[in-house]
């Protein structure tokens, strides 16, 4: 499937961020250039601080770029507003974060159902499908606990299930096996990776784990704010 | 991550705040109350017993005008006009102005208070309107305090407020009758026409067969009057015949007596006839039931003759019932005298001439024609039907009239 | 989607129950307050109204007389005219039953004959023997209720006590009204003749007034022309209009000081909310990730506030009602110590009230919910979360805050000082310096933890400067517990200075008021008027009593100024050289040789001066017995005895424009070397038993008036506890909410080693550290606040000249107050820190 042939999911154009830091003035990102396909599932590496959250910030929408455009299905995000940019990241995307994940006043069944629900499923829908797919991460007895009565695997696992329930076309994980053990983290990859691939969708995921950049499709990673694309991953991938 | 506990402590703590509320409400809430009856100014009025005051056991010397004035020791008093008047052109109107005197207590307290009274006045005013069918009537009452109302015999003056009954100079004759409401004023002159008439045994007027259930009575029954009357806006002049009753007594009505029919009849031959006929429960006739018959000025013997219930023929020929208090008045008669040839048919001039006041009752200008002796005549009076109404008013209703001003 | 947040804030909610039902406690305090004044006040008012409309019943007009009624041949006259209008004889007055509760019962005095037209109480009604009344004097008809309470039968007998001396009634019938307004009107009410009124009351000759029911302006103006001189024709209506207006100034400060109660409580709804948006700060940054808009967060915040506010809110009225039903016998006897007679027997439970107090229990937490929730919708929607930026934000927002607060303080400032004598800037200037006062916590805070830290760390060591630096760095929560707080304690501060400023004034006018040395008065209903009289012959008897150098006379009647009924007091000045009075205008020196030689000048009270606009130079007219006449006057004196003013004449005056030779008081001075106790015994028995007399010497009058006084401020303190008790627990819920909040870091410290005493340790000493700051922050702002009220908010209610003094004790324990409630606050926190199990709460969240 070669992903050059559709139009890019995401794009990000000499995309530059900077923040200021009392009188002087840091760019954590320089003229970033990416595109994202669907069907891809991407690795990104990076040293801590190197800019691989604001990126995934940046691509979330959650921020804004200093310089640069960034596109997501050909929207670009600057030309739009707070608003409109909450409700496309509420629709396209699907987040998956390194730690306290999950909403601690909602049980897991509801966790998983507040996207669909946030994107207008009707409540009855929405449970079925929350059911189901905690189901096919396994968690599916433990629908009615509260958050803080799941260990991290579970937890992760019930983030990586909230991330997908609406289907979004992107999903963004950072550094989502980063507090799990190496077996555990394994399983939460698996997961991941194999909801990806059957839902079409593009994941971008910051990671250190090295099995998973191996059955990355494209491996980039951060290196005092630019992006690198290591050609190497990607044939080995292949 | 349970709210429930703070939730039922809540609701707990909201319940018990609202039954407290309950309580602290509730307890102050006084107890229900109880429907009751009315006060009513006639419930001051011929309340009490009999003791301490004078009764009517035997006839008296009647000297004028002293008698005119008032007697404080007897419980119950009244001055009573009626008359039917005309203006120049025909127009017709009756009139009643009745002042009544009844004692609370047979003496006086002493006391600071210029306001303690142990008499009190009550007003009737009437005025039926022939021609435009109306009748207004009204009532009103007064302590006998502060010169408030009051009565005296010389020289002769009995009020209540500014209505009044006073001669007009140093004699007694003239009298000038004096009344006014909102609707209706009445100004006339009075001539004393015939002498007094001594009703009943010599003035003394039995009413039963207690002793003591009798009153002093003595009418004035033909008294030229002219005046005015003011009637919606407009003042006639108008002149007529007056007929006075003063009667004075401490108890009169007997235990079975409901009421009376009293008929005061000026005939076109210059003679007159009083009758009253006392109501039992059973709605026969009392057999103290009496009248008077007074010849004309110009006749033989001037002495009245006394009609007893055995002499008079009385037959009501038509009833009405009154929209207001719902009572059934007779409003027609047939009054047949054998003795005296009469015999005459009485017809009110108004159906309606109910006063709506403290005592219901009915008082009214009537009209009649008959023959004596063969003889054709017409005539006119007043007539008083009382007992027939519910005599309390009805709870919800007006209590008594204020003076109507 | 709405349900699933909605949820998610309820499950918050609950899972701090004891901060939650903390802030209901608060907005249930403060609503409670605010509907608790309302309704008490109301009642009495209402009941006042009441009993005034039984009593005008349906008269359009009155005529009225000057200080003693009028004679009773008005009304003869009136009655005897042809063009006569509907007319109604009354005698009023009070009376005290001699039994059961000693209840105040108004007499009526009327003519049942005339009574038709008027009033209803014969509507319905079972009554005994009505030919009695006018007949046998003594005679009078009772509510069936009051008889019941009292312990009375028909036919049974009344003892009553008027101005001293007892009388026996006798009860010839009962009222039982059909309906329960008329049964509420009548219920304090002894309804007789007039002749037995005249009596019991000592009127004889006099009629309190004549009512009338007058079709047209053209028919009052006959009337009116028809008069004889020193009678007046009034429309009825404007008897209750002057009681309304009597009591205003006196009931608006009520109100505005129950709504010091609610803006406490306002706070502590801010502080709640603010600390679950601050709490909850990691949360709502994911939701904002996940894509909820700020829209949609800001109405989750308010709508929290909203369910707190509704249950708090209902919970408030309730007790507003118990309360209310506490205070009206307050609100019921300082009225009557102050301005007129009533009696209330039961809460008016006025629907427009309840409203009132849901809108402003429900507007007040949105309001107070505002910034919270405008907080929350900032919320930047990040994926990691770190304290310290946003403690960094909070600690550079605090000098703008300041300075914002010093912009409101400076508009406050201007409010107050504002030339005009509305209140209503001076109420906006008094939230604004506290509003003002609120937004320079933080920086103050900021600043002055930073400075404790080096003796807190001497002290206690490391503990110490945790403590004082957790203080700092945790700004974003201790500022605003800390505002709350200082706002809490300091109106009660302000409160409490305000009350013994007023009484340090009091006291100083008493001193030099009360020069005399024995006063004798009938006993009077309403404390600080006094009309009643003496019984005749009884002044001359008591001034030659042996021993007295000299003595003055007082009596205190009503005279209406431009139709208003103020009280006029007439004193015998001939055989005295003492004027204990002091004047705000007017020179002293030559204000009584003015006021002596001419026949048309008088003094007036300051609260007299302030009301009606007037000043030496200017007249009033006074309705006298000659008709109506214009006086100069020719001095302001000091009075703190009536808020609705005082006029003053010399006898001479009073005697040439009013018929009524009655006295109220006498004073008499002892002459040198005379024991002034037994001369209080020797009055005693001159006086004899013709009338139960108040003989008091000086200092047990002056006792007697600071007794009274403290009576009508009890209401205050009433108010002064509740706020203290909101505060408290404003104090409470912010403290404890600020330890809970840091459950995790105090985990920490659990886990690294710390003791549970020495958490304990620590966790006092950060509460401690906050409520001393609490404490010594709310001392200025309450002086503040007692200044904007003694000089402000009194002055431009009452008109009068008050001087603040700062008391210690009021200070100390409002410091005192803050240390023990933020004692108490530690309590609960340390004690669940240090017996959690650290690794559960490490978890937690």
């Amino acid at each position: 499937m070669p992903p050059s042939d559709t139009p890019p999911l995401v794009e990000l154009r000499d995309v530059t961020k900077a923040y200021a830091e009392g009188d002087t003035v840091r760019e954590v990102l320089s003229g970033v250039q990416l595109s994202l396909h669907r069907g891809e599932f991407v690795v990104l590496l990076g040293r801590s601080g190197s800019g691989k959250s604001t990126l995934l910030n940046l691509i979330s929408g959650i921020d804004v770029p200093t310089r640069g455009e960034v596109r997501v299905d050909g929207r670009n995000l600057g030309s739009l507003s707070e608003r409109e940019r909450t409700l496309l990241r509420r629709e396209r995307v699907g987040f998956i974060f390194q730690a306290f994940n999950l909403l601690p006043t909602l049980t897991v069944e509801e966790n998983v159902r507040l996207p669909l629900e946030l994107n207008g499923h009707g409540a009855a829908e929405s449970g079925a499908k929350a059911r189901a797919l905690l189901e096919r991460v396994g968690l599916r007895e433990r629908a009615r606990s509260f958050p803080d009565r799941l260990s991290g695997g579970e937890q992760q696992r019930v983030a990586v299930a909230r991330a997908l329930a609406h289907a979004p076309p992107l999903l963004l994980a950072d550094e989502p096996t980063g507090n799990l053990d190496e077996a555990t983290g394994r399983q939460v990859l698996d997961l991941l990776e194999g909801l990806t691939r059957q839902g079409n969708a593009c994941a971008l995921v910051v990671t250190h784990e090295p099995a998973l950049v191996s059955r990355a499709d494209r491996v980039l990673s951060m290196e005092g704010g630019r992006l690198v694309e290591r050609e190497h991953a990607r044939r080995e991938a292949r | 991550m349970s709210g429930r506990g703070l939730v039922i402590g809540t609701a707990v703590v909201l319940a018990g705040l609202a039954v407290a509320v309950a309580i602290v409400t509730h307890e102050s809430r006084p107890p229900e109350l109880n429907p009751g009856g009315t006060l009513t100014v006639s419930d001051a009025l011929g309340g009490g017993g009999a003791e301490g005051y004078a009764r009517a056991v035997e006839p008296r010397p009647f000297q004028f005008p002293e008698d005119h004035g008032p007697h404080p020791e007897f419980r119950t008093e009244w001055w009573y006009w009626t008359g039917n008047l005309e203006t120049e052109d025909g127009r017709a109107f009756g009139y009643q102005f009745t002042l009544f005197r009844s004692a609370l207590a047979p003496e006086a307290p002493q006391r600071q208070s210029a306001w303690g009274a142990r008499q009190v006045y009550l007003g009737h005013f009437t005025v039926s309107d022939v021609a435009a069918g109306e009748f207004h009537a009204s009532e009103r009452f007064s302590r006998s305090a502060l010169e408030l109302a009051g009565a005296s015999a010389r020289p002769f003056k009995v009020w209540l407020e500014d209505w009044e009954a006073a001669s007009v100079g140093e004699s007694t004759w003239p009298v000038r009758l004096r009344a006014e409401t909102d609707e209706v004023a009445l100004e006339l002159l009075l001539e004393p026409g015939k002498p007094p008439v001594l009703q009943g045994d010599r003035g003394l007027s039995q009413k039963g067969p207690e002793r003591g259930n009798a009153s002093y009575y003595y009418s004035m029954t033909r008294m030229p009057s002219r005046g005015t009357v003011r009637v919606e806006g407009r003042t006639y002049a108008v002149k007529g015949e007056s007929w006075m009753d003063r009667e004075w007594s401490t108890s009169a009505l007997g235990e079975d007596q409901v009421g009376w029919d009293w008929f005061s009849l000026q005939l076109s031959d210059g003679s007159e006839l009083m009758y009253y006929q006392l109501r039992r429960k059973d709605g026969s006739a009392d057999r103290f039931s009496s009248g008077t018959w007074v010849p004309s000025a110009g006749a033989e013997s001037s002495a009245p003759v006394r009609v007893s219930r055995e002499d008079i023929q009385l037959t009501v020929l038509d009833t009405w019932k009154s929209p207001r208090s719902g009572g059934v008045y007779p409003s027609r008669w047939r009054l047949r005298v054998e003795k005296l040839g009469l015999d005459l048919t009485v017809t009110p001039r108004l159906a309606d001439q109910e006063l709506p006041v403290s005592v219901v009752y009915w008082e009214g200008s009537v009209g009649l024609e008959g023959t004596r002796e063969g003889e054709p005549l017409t005539g006119q009076g007043y007539v008083e039907l009382t007992g027939y109404a519910d005599t309390r008013p009805r709870p919800q209703g007006r209590r008594a009239s204020d003076s109507g001003r | 989607m709405r349900r699933l947040l909605v949820r998610s804030s309820l499950r918050h909610l609950g899972g701090h129950p004891w901060l939650t039902a903390l802030s209901l406690l608060g907005i249930a305090l403060g609503v409670a307050v605010v509907v608790s004044i309302d309704l008490a006040s109301g009642s009495a008012l209402r009941a006042f109204e009441r009993s005034t409309d039984a009593v005008a019943g349906r008269a359009t007009h009155q005529v009225v007389g000057g200080s003693s009624g009028l004679d009773e041949r008005v009304y003869r006259d009136l009655r005897l005219r042809r063009d006569a209008p509907v007319s109604a004889p009354v005698v009023e007055g009070h009376v005290q039953a001699a039994v059961g509760d000693r209840r105040t019962l108004t007499v009526l005095g009327v003519d049942p004959f005339a009574e038709a037209p008027f009033r209803d109480y014969a509507k319905g009604e079972a009554v005994g023997d009505v030919g009695a009344l006018l007949t046998e004097p003594g005679t009078v008809l009772l509510s069936a209720r009051a008889a019941q309470s009292l312990g009375i039968t028909s036919g049974g007998e009344l003892p009553v006590r008027v101005e001293g001396v007892e009388k026996r009634l006798r009860v010839a019938g009962l009222l039982t009204p059909s309906d329960e307004d008329t049964a509420r009107a009548v219920e304090a009410l002894v309804l007789t003749d007039v002749s037995t009124a005249q009596e019991v009351l000592g009127q004889v000759g006099r009629l309190t007034r004549v009512d009338l029911r007058i079709r047209d302006e053209a028919e009052a103006q006959r009337l009116q022309a028809a008069l004889p001189t020193g009678t007046e024709l009034v429309r009825a209506s404007a008897r209750a209009g002057t009681v309304e207006q009597m009591t205003r100034a006196f009931r608006t400060n009520l109100t505005a000081l129950s709504l010091l109660a609610l803006v406490v409580g306002m706070f502590l709804i801010y502080n709640t909310m603010t600390f679950s948006v601050v709490q909850r700060r990691g949360l709502l940054g994911r939701l904002r990730a996940v894509g909820i808009t700020r829209g949609e967060l800001f109405a989750l915040v308010l709508g929290e506030a909203a369910v707190l506010g509704a249950v708090g809110t209902v919970a408030g009225l309730l007790l507003g009602v118990l309360l209310a039903r506490g205070l009206v016998g307050l609100v019921t006897q300082t009225f009557n110590d102050l301005y007129f007679v009533v009696s209330v027997r039961a809460l008016a439970l006025e629907p427009f009230t309840l409203a009132k107090g849901l809108v402003l229990g429900l507007g007040a937490t949105l309001v107070a919910a505002l910034v919270p929730a405008w907080e929350a919708a900032r919320s930047a929607p990040v994926t990691t979360m770190r304290r310290s930026t946003l403690e960094d934000v909070s600690r550079s927002r605090a000098p703008r805050l300041a300075v914002l607060g010093l912009v409101v303080l400076a508009a406050g400032t201007g409010m107050l000082t504002w030339p005009t004598q509305a209140l209503l800037p001076a109420y906006g200037g008094l939230f604004s310096v506290l509003l003002g006062s609120a937004l320079l916590v933080p920086w103050v805070t900021e600043r002055l933890s930073s400075v404790a830290a080096l003796p807190l760390g001497s002290t206690f060591g490391l503990l110490g400067r945790m403590a004082a630096r957790s203080v700092r760095t945790s700004l974003s929560r201790t500022a605003v517990a800390l505002a709350a707080l200082m706002v809490a304690v300091a109106t009660t501060v302000g409160v409490g200075l305000m009350v013994s400023s007023f009484r340090g004034t009091v006291v100083s006018w008493l001193d030099t008021s009360l020069q005399a040395d024995v006063f004798i008065s009938p006993p009077s209903l309403v404390a600080r008027r006094g009309g009643a009289t003496l019984v005749p012959g009884l002044e001359e008897r008591l001034r030659s009593t042996p021993g007295v150098a000299a003595s003055s006379t007082l009596r205190v009647a009503s005279a209406r100024v431009d139709g208003v009924p103020t009280d006029l007091l007439a004193i015998d000045f001939t055989r005295t050289q003492a004027r204990p009075y002091r004047f705000k205008e007017g020179n002293p020196e030559t204000v009584w040789r003015e006021l002596e030689s001419s026949p048309d000048a008088l003094l007036v009270s300051e609260p007299f001066s302030f009301h009606r606009r007037v000043r030496v130079g200017d007249t009033v007219r006074l309705t006298t017995d000659r008709g109506p006449h214009d006086f100069r006057v020719v001095g302001v004196y000091f009075d703190y005895g009536s808020d609705v003013g005082t006029m003053l004449m010399p006898r001479t005056t009073y005697e040439r424009w009013f018929d009524d030779r009655g006295v109220s008081g006498v004073a008499l001075y002892a002459a040198p070397g005379q024991d002034v106790d037994a001369l209080v015994a020797s009055v005693r028995e001159r006086a004899g038993d013709s009338q139960a007399l108040l003989v008091r010497a000086n200092r047990s009058l002056r006792q007697a008036s600071l007794e009274v006084f403290d009576r009508t401020f009890t209401i205050t303190q009433v108010l002064r506890l509740l706020a203290i008790g909101v505060a408290f627990v404003g104090v409470l819920s912010a403290l404890m909410s600020l330890q809970l909040e840091r459950a995790r870091e105090l985990a920490v410290l659990r886990a690294t080693g710390l003791t549970p005493g020495q958490l304990w340790g620590l966790v006092s000493l950060q509460t401690g550290l906050l409520g001393l700051l609490a404490g010594l922050f709310s001392v200025p702002l309450g002086m503040a606040l007692a200044y904007v009220l003694v000089h402000v908010i009194n002055q431009r209610s009452f008109g009068w000249t008050l001087r603040l003094a700062v008391s210690p004790e009021t200070l100390v324990q409002a410091v005192l107050l803050a240390l023990v409630a933020s004692a108490l606050a530690g309590l609960y926190p340390a004690w669940k820190m240090a017996r959690a199990n650290p690794a559960l709460a490490l978890r937690e969240e």
